[in-house]
């Protein structure tokens, strides 16, 4: 009897599960969904919790007055950092989810494969952290942008930025992984080409995660170059710079890295950070110093706790470029989203930013610095800031064209 | 490319420091594998416990040089409590089973401990700074090498001492040998092999632990941590000899002066020395250079 009454009430339940579901469907005002994939386990999870920080701000001030009468709405799926699982959980959000956009992921290879899907899917996917040049450059298309900066813009300025200082003899060594290399190899050329004079004494790359940089850099050192190019990302940047003041190197000789002057890493070297180090980046928070940028940094760390870094920047910025594209458009149409976001122009936190029509990649300046200790932070920020301004950094169109072979 | 030798002594010093820390952390896992007949993947997850633990230890106490020697006396201690909960509370069901099983089980816990880790600690970048007398660089004949190398160099071969006066000097360091020999005799000679067991893998844990509590300041402390190390842990106690202790200080020698000497040079293809000695000593000794237990 007992259990005739549970597989009743198991039945009951099944049942009403299935008539309140489409009731409760069909009750919601309809939203502009966007799908966000992103790594969030792994060491590269700090930075896609960021940005996704960074979109859910913005997000929050947009939905106040709406887009279209709507609001938006996203929904987050974990890529694991691997190209099979971002392909599934991006078709899944296509196909099952219908999202109007696709928002994604730090890792440039789950991008370039995703950019592939939504070019066959004509739906557009707008590249947030990943930095690989060929995203926008070779492998570009109608329906793939980026708000990020990527390793050509990173290179140049680099390479702009050195050929100012007085080093010849340089080494370079890096994390090997194709942004490692892409990043060394974009800021060498530009370097030679604007300073030809510049002689490379040798190359070291280590494996990606590498521990122990102790004997890396103390054969470099051995080899006595007047400054070191760093081709490091993620975690590997903080052992570099550690390494660096472990080692003493960071006294004798100079070194750069793209993104060292990036809050997250100077904060989790702490007051422990070598100054003098040399870094690029697209975001500061304390630079350039306006009410957009106070405001912006102001609410963001009401939010979340703490100052926000470039990928955080890059999401808020990439919730406006989304509102301000569907507003132009005047519609949900796919299409109509795309030709609106082509040429586009935002007010964002560190100034006008625009969309470059031609290839989709956002015109980002990138501010060299080198690391400086202030009474006001217990951590190193970045001092002697020189911006190399986006359309100067970026390759041009017709470069771009001829790279994507047409 | 002309080298002097002052560049080679860095170089050896710096590989073996590197190899000390590869000892602690080999050697505990070596032990276990020993003793327990256990590949124990979740090793590495107990190192990165490790040096989160040293992390907290270090900043609760203000960050300040008593926080670091707090950390390394706490934070190894903390990982021998979890390895012990784990071990009491899973592990001791489960020595019956196949190997298969155990690999299973042991990366089934290694992505829990990952899991966990990011749960507390969140997933950002990490740092201690060691005290003021051991930053910095010394300078020898013209190279400079890193203070907290140097302490690198007294500590290793302290465990090591440590870990043969305990293994042959103490009572249940006799039984923990003689249980790697033969764990059913030791059994009917009315030794409670259980408890045996748990002391044996605590101590392993322990010396991962201590392992990451030592790296901590040299490193940024993240999540994937655990991935390197143990891949590097399971081939030097492979090439060691499974279950060797010694085989551990000398696979750990090995991986870490042809890590060393590979940078200086071949810098752009340092990456393969290591493995490329792993590969040769395998062909050569495929089961190890020192005796294997198994």
């Amino acid at each position: 009897m007992k259990k005739v009454f549970l597989v009743g009430i198991a039945l009951f339940g099944f049942f009403t599960l299935f008539l309140i579901y489409p009731l409760s469907y069909a009750a919601r005002p309809i939203t502009i969904k966007v799908g966000v994939i992103d790594c969030y386990t792994g060491p590269a999870a700090m930075f896609c919790k960021e940005a996704l920080n960074g979109f859910k701000l913005a997000l929050d001030e947009i939905n106040k007055e709406g887009v279209l009468g709507r609001k938006i709405e996203f929904t987050t799926r974990d890529t694991k950092f691997k190209v099979d699982i971002g392909l599934s959980v991006a078709k899944e959000l296509i196909m099952r989810e219908n999202v109007d956009v696709l928002v994604g992921t730090i890792s440039s290879g789950v991008a370039m494969a995703v950019s592939d899907y939504c070019k066959r899917e004509k739906v557009p996917l707008i590249v947030w952290i990943s930095k690989s040049e060929r995203i926008t450059g070779e492998k570009g298309h109608r329906y793939v942008f980026s708000t990020g900066e990527n390793t050509a813009i990173a290179g140049k300025a680099g390479g702009v930025a050195l050929s100012k200082k007085p080093f010849k003899k340089y080494w370079i060594a890096g994390d090997d992984y194709e942004y490692g290399h892409a990043i060394a190899n974009a800021a060498w050329r530009n370097l030679k080409k604007l300073k030809p004079e510049v002689e490379k004494l040798g190359e070291t790359w280590w494996k990606v995660g590498e521990p122990d940089l102790v004997p890396y850099i103390t054969a470099i050192m051995g080899a006595k170059p007047d400054a070191v190019i760093f081709a490091a990302g993620g975690a590997s940047m903080v052992n570099v710079m550690k390494t660096a003041k472990a080692t003493g190197m960071s006294e004798k000789i100079p070194g750069w890295i793209h993104t060292a002057t990036e809050i997250t890493i100077l904060r989790a070297l702490g007051p422990g950070a070598p100054e003098g180090f040399m870094g690029t980046t697209d975001y500061l928070f304390y630079h350039p110093d306006t009410p957009a940028n106070r405001a912006f940094v102001e609410a963001y760390k009401e939010a979340y706790g703490n100052q926000p870094g470039f990928s955080a920047f890059h999401g808020y910025t990439t919730a406006h470029f989304i509102a301000e594209a569907f507003r132009k458009a005047g519609s949900l149409d796919k299409e109509k989203f795309i030709d609106a976001l082509e040429g586009l122009t935002i007010d964002s936190p560190a100034g006008k930013l625009e969309m470059r029509a031609c290839d989709h990649q956002a015109l980002l300046p990138i501010y060299m610095g080198v690391t400086k200790k202030v009474p006001e932070y217990d951590f190193v920020i970045c001092s002697d800031i020189i911006t190399v301004p986006g359309d100067e950094g970026l390759p041009t169109c017709e470069e771009i064209m001829k790279a994507r072979g047409n | 490319m002309e080298f002097d030798l002052a560049a080679l002594g860095t170089q050896f010093l710096v590989g073996l420091s590197r190899a000390m820390i590869l000892f602690i952390v080999c050697s505990g896992m070596s032990f276990v594998l020993g003793v327990l007949r256990v590949p124990n993947i979740a090793h590495g997850s107990l190192y990165m416990i490790g040096a989160f633990a040293a992390f907290s230890i270090f900043t609760l106490s203000g960050s300040s040089s008593t926080g670091f020697w707090l950390a390394l006396i706490l934070a190894p201690l903390v990982v021998a409590l979890v390895s012990l909960i784990a071990e009491r509370a899973l592990f001791c069901h489960l020595y019956e089973r196949e190997h298969l099983m155990l690999l299973l089980f042991t990366f089934a816990l290694m992505l829990i401990f990952g899991d966990l880790v990011k749960i507390i600690w969140g997933a950002e970048y990490r740092s201690i700074t060691a005290p003021p007398f051991l930053k910095g660089a010394v300078s020898i004949l013209g190279s400079s090498l890193p203070r907290y190398n140097l302490f690198l160099l007294i500590i290793g071969p302290a465990v090591a001492i440590g870990l043969w006066l305990f293994t042959n000097k103490t009572k249940i360091g006799k039984i923990s040998r003689a249980a790697a020999v033969d764990r059913e005799m030791v059994g009917a000679v009315g030794v409670n092999v259980s408890w045996v067991f748990a002391a044996a893998f605590v101590i392993g844990c322990y010396l991962a632990g201590l392992g990451g509590a030592l790296v901590a300041p040299t490193v940024s402390i993240t999540i994937g941590m655990d991935h390197t190390i143990i891949i590097e842990a399971f081939l030097i106690v492979t090439i060691g000899g499974l279950g060797n202790m010694w085989g551990a200080l000398v696979g750990s020698l090995i991986f870490g002066l042809t890590q060393s000497f590979g940078a200086l040079l071949w810098p752009q293809f340092a990456i393969v020395f290591p493995y490329a000695a792993v590969v040769i000593i395998l062909i050569w000794r495929p089961t190890g250079m020192l005796k294997s237990v198994w």
